[in-house]
């Protein structure tokens, strides 16, 4: 199949979907049997009939499920996600703001992951039942099985609080001032303004969260990659590559890992979408103002807008990190080319 | 290969010897707090953080003193007057201060700032309801006409959401005092990010649930502020509040846990500021015999008072107190700690006899699944239990999602629950809430006019229309004394406030209307 046809035939499938997931977080919010009215407005309000009824007109509330699901459909077609109710932005501005902190840690955490997990996962393959094998599977249970939030914290508290190596929460000292947004990103916007003294700060700041979050995603891959590898080094392939008197570093890396690469690129696929949507605990112990943070608090508010708004948001990011693993399937792998 | 290791550590380690780099010229001050902002448009926003960055940026027209809220004082109105009916309020204004753009403040700013917070309908409007006009004089006075005698009426006027707003301003950024201003007012989102008043400090930028950055008002008439900029920082986690203030990234940490504080006590670095709060803790009880089953009975009522451990509470979260009744007990005339019901169980299980319960009950306590402020609620839910199982009630924990309790709560629906309160009017009125026919006692939980003796109905009639501060003060003893021996509430805790300060940071202050001012506060040069 040409590039181009998988290309619009996986693009065209994610229509759909984006529909039914606008429709099912619609459902799912409007199922909880609570009121947005209790969640936003002071008890002393309650009994104010002309408030409580100003506050349902103004966030369309007073009209019927349906109708209200229409409306935002329609408005969403036209790049309108509604304005929030807690921060009383538009949900488009409010993913604007904070998304660029978690894509930031994310792409650090999963640039940790895939270093660490990668490295130590061909090392245990290579070096099968080797002390370094026994100290990776060890690794890898810790990393998958300890709480996140207890690694932080005690990171948070040695490396930050007691011996002050790396910079505590926030993405920058609270006295310095952001660098001049160009992209969201600290680093690239510092790097852009030349401005290395922030630069040099947020990288101090983004080095623990994303190294606590890619320690739990390099156990995962590294457990992954283990596997794989151990499947394609008992590969006939394999033999005949060393029977030619290869040398083992060229077997191990162009033989062995890029043809263990598809389930490997699948996880930190998923890993990666999975960081950028479920870094709630992370981002609140490192007081990090991202997107799930702010996800976290749409949903404990029943902020209708901006719960729909990330929704559609994780849902897309989902969808593309698939589609880009996908398309790296294809070119990882010539059978998915001819299928 | 070991050459890019050897250069990537090197990076490593430069970047991260550079990150204590940036020197400031200016003083700051960093706050670390878990945000509760709904808008910071005075009209518009009625939560904790709101309260803290109006007290700095606006004005009121009287206001409390810095420490408490145990007297009215002067502030934008240099003196007022009340007409024979109590109807009507003529304010004189201070022609100093100065808005932040060098405006003075007009009788024409009071009125529109009144009636745009009457009529926009935002989440604090319900404090202007009762106003029926507001006008500016040709002398430069106001007017307020209410539609009904209110005693508290200047109380409530402390509050900031009763700022005085810049009329021309707001106008000009899409604001309006007329009648259908729920409809037709735009201002919340200018007044989001921009102050019109005449505090020490204009707002300078809020990034909802990340920062809010003060700088001073140019053109403040007063004593300038020490800080030239305030950053209040929201860090929901407590732990990170505390990592953050035990390095010095923050200056104040406001949400720490009563463990936490205990954590900090040997910190030379660290000083704890701590006073009363703000929350007081007490179990429900619906009038209802449908809903609340044996716990609608007035004499079950008395006998859960009686069961409950109040000294075991007090140790459970040291530097709490009891409450005396569920009036606030920082409110004027509050019983306090000293005339607080105490244990007798055999007193608690002759009253649970004498209401046809010689063997006790089983009830489940509904309450939401929440740390209050630093308070577990879970703990105090399973020390209840444990309480009155002593008493021979058996009590089963139903625990909910906090939106979801609070809805079953607010329609009246919880029969046997736990709950707490903070003040909205920083008055003894507040109260009334507690009685038959006020808000908690009533539409929470169906204690109704008709089901109430005629004797606390007088008392609440009585004490509302009361403007002799004398004879007010008795009868606000005699409703709580009332509501010790006859309410359908169970208080039983009272935690302090309890806040972390780098030493060298003086002028703090816990203040129950706007939290902390921070204009009072100041730095120690090094």
């Amino acid at each position: 199949m040409p590039l181009q046809v998988f290309f619009l035939r996986r693009l065209l499938l994610t229509i759909p979907l984006l529909i039914g997931i606008t429709l099912f977080s619609f459902i799912i919010a409007n199922a909880v049997p609570s009121d947005p009215v209790s969640a936003n407005i002071p008890q002393n309000a309650f009994d104010n009939e002309e408030i409580i009824a100003a506050f349902r007109a103004k966030w369309g509330l007073d009209k019927p499920p349906h109708e209200q699901y229409l409306t935002y459909l329609g408005n969403l077609l036209r790049g309108d996600l509604g304005v929030s109710i807690k921060t009383s932005k538009p949900v488009l501005e409010d993913i604007r703001q904070f998304l660029p902190a978690t894509v930031e840690l994310a792409g650090f955490a999963i640039l940790i992951g895939m270093a660490l997990g990668i490295g130590t996962g061909i090392v245990s393959a290579v070096w099968r039942n080797s002390i370094a094998d026994y100290l990776t599977r060890g690794y890898v249970v810790i990393g998958v099985s300890f709480p996140i939030f207890v690694l932080a914290l005690i990171g948070l508290n040695v490396l930050h609080v007691q011996w002050g190596i790396v910079a505590g929460p926030g993405r920058l000292d609270f006295i310095i001032r952001d660098p001049p947004a160009v992209t969201g990103l600290f680093m690239v916007d510092a790097a852009i303004a030349g401005q290395w003294d922030k630069f040099a700060n947020a990288f101090s700041h983004i080095i623990l969260p994303a190294f606590v979050l890619g320690s739990f995603v390099a156990g995962i891959i590294a457990r992954i990659t283990r596997s794989s590898m151990l499947e394609v080094l008992g590969m006939d392939y394999i033999r005949t590559a060393r029977s030619h008197g290869l040398r083992e570093r060229r077997v191990v890396i162009r033989h062995a890992l890029s043809n263990a690469m598809i389930p490997i690129v699948t996880v930190i696929g998923l890993s990666t979408a999975n960081l950028m949507t479920g870094a709630v605990l992370i981002e609140s112990i490192f007081a990090w103002p991202g997107i799930g943070r702010y996800a976290f608090r749409a949903a404990t508010s029943q902020d209708f807008p901006a719960i729909m708004g990330v929704s559609i948001l994780i849902a897309s990011i989902y969808v593309m990190v698939n589609f880009l693993v996908d398309i790296l399937y294809y070119f990882l792998d010539p059978r998915i080319r001819v299928a | 290969m070991r050459k890019s290791v050897l250069f990537v550590l090197a990076v490593a380690v430069v970047l991260l010897a550079g990150f204590g780099a940036a020197a400031q010229d200016e003083t700051v001050l960093v706050i670390g707090h878990t945000e509760q902002t709904d808008f910071y448009d005075p009209a518009n926003g009625f939560t904790g953080t709101t309260s803290m960055v109006r007290r700095a940026t606006y004005d009121t027209l009287v206001t409390f003193p810095d420490e408490d809220a145990s007297e009215i004082l002067p502030s934008l109105a240099t003196s007022w007057s009340v007409s024979d009916d109590g109807l009507s309020y003529n304010f004189t204004l201070d022609d100093t201060p100065r808005f932040n753009n060098g405006d003075s403040v007009t009788a024409e700013d009071v009125a529109f700032s009144l009636l745009r917070l009457k009529y926009v309908n935002g989440n604090p409007s319900f404090l202007a309801d009762n106003i029926d006009s507001a006008v500016a004089n040709e002398d430069g006075t106001v007017t307020v006409t209410l539609s009904s005698v209110r005693p508290t009426f200047v109380t409530e006027l402390a509050n900031t959401a009763f700022s005085i707003t810049n009329a021309d301003v707001v106008r000009a950024n899409g604001g309006t005092d007329s009648m259908d201003a729920a409809e037709m007012d735009g201002a919340a989102e200018y007044l989001n990010q921009n102050s019109a008043g005449t505090g020490p400090y204009q707002l300078e930028s809020w990034a909802p649930q990340d920062e809010t950055v003060l700088v001073r008002n140019p053109h403040f008439v007063g004593e300038a502020p020490y800080f030239d900029r305030i950053l209040i920082v929201n860090i929901p986690e407590a732990a990170t509040q505390k990592a953050a203030l035990e390095s010095g990234q923050i200056d104040i940490a406001t949400d720490l846990t009563p463990d936490q504080i205990v954590e900090l006590e040997g910190n030379a670095d660290i000083n704890i500021w701590s006073g009363p709060g703000q929350w007081n803790h007490f179990l429900i009880m619906n009038a209802d015999p449908e809903i609340g089953g044996p716990v609608s009975d007035p004499k079950v009522w008395l006998a859960v008072r009686l069961a409950i451990d109040y000294e075991g509470f007090l140790e459970l979260w040291p530097g709490s107190t009891t409450p005396g009744t569920v009036m606030n007990i920082f409110l004027a005339g509050a019983f306090q700690a000293d005339r607080a019901l105490s244990r007798d169980l055999d007193r608690s299980r002759a009253l649970l006899a004498e209401a046809g319960y010689p063997d006790g009950f089983d009830i489940d306590l509904k309450y939401p699944d929440w740390n209050a402020f630093g308070v577990d609620m879970n703990i105090n839910a399973q020390k209840i239990q444990a309480d009155l199982a002593e008493a021979g009630i058996n009590v089963n924990l139903a625990p909910g999602e906090f939106g979801v309790a609070l809805e079953e709560y607010r329609l009246g629906n919880a029969g046997f629950g736990y709950w707490l309160w903070g003040p909205d009017i920083n008055d003894p009125v507040d109260v009334l809430a507690f009685v038959p026919g006020g808000k908690v006692a009533t539409e929470r939980l169906r204690f109704t006019e008709e089901r109430a003796p005629a004797e606390i109905l007088e008392l609440r009639d009585a004490v509302k229309k009361e403007s002799d501060p004398v004879r007010r003060a008795e009868l606000f003893e005699q409703i709580q004394l009332w509501l010790q021996e006859s309410g359908n509430f169970a208080p039983f805790l009272y935690p302090p406030t309890q806040t972390a300060l780098r030493s060298g940071i003086n002028g703090y202050n816990w203040h129950p209307q706007w939290v902390m001012d921070v204009a009072l506060i100041s730095r120690d040069e090094m």
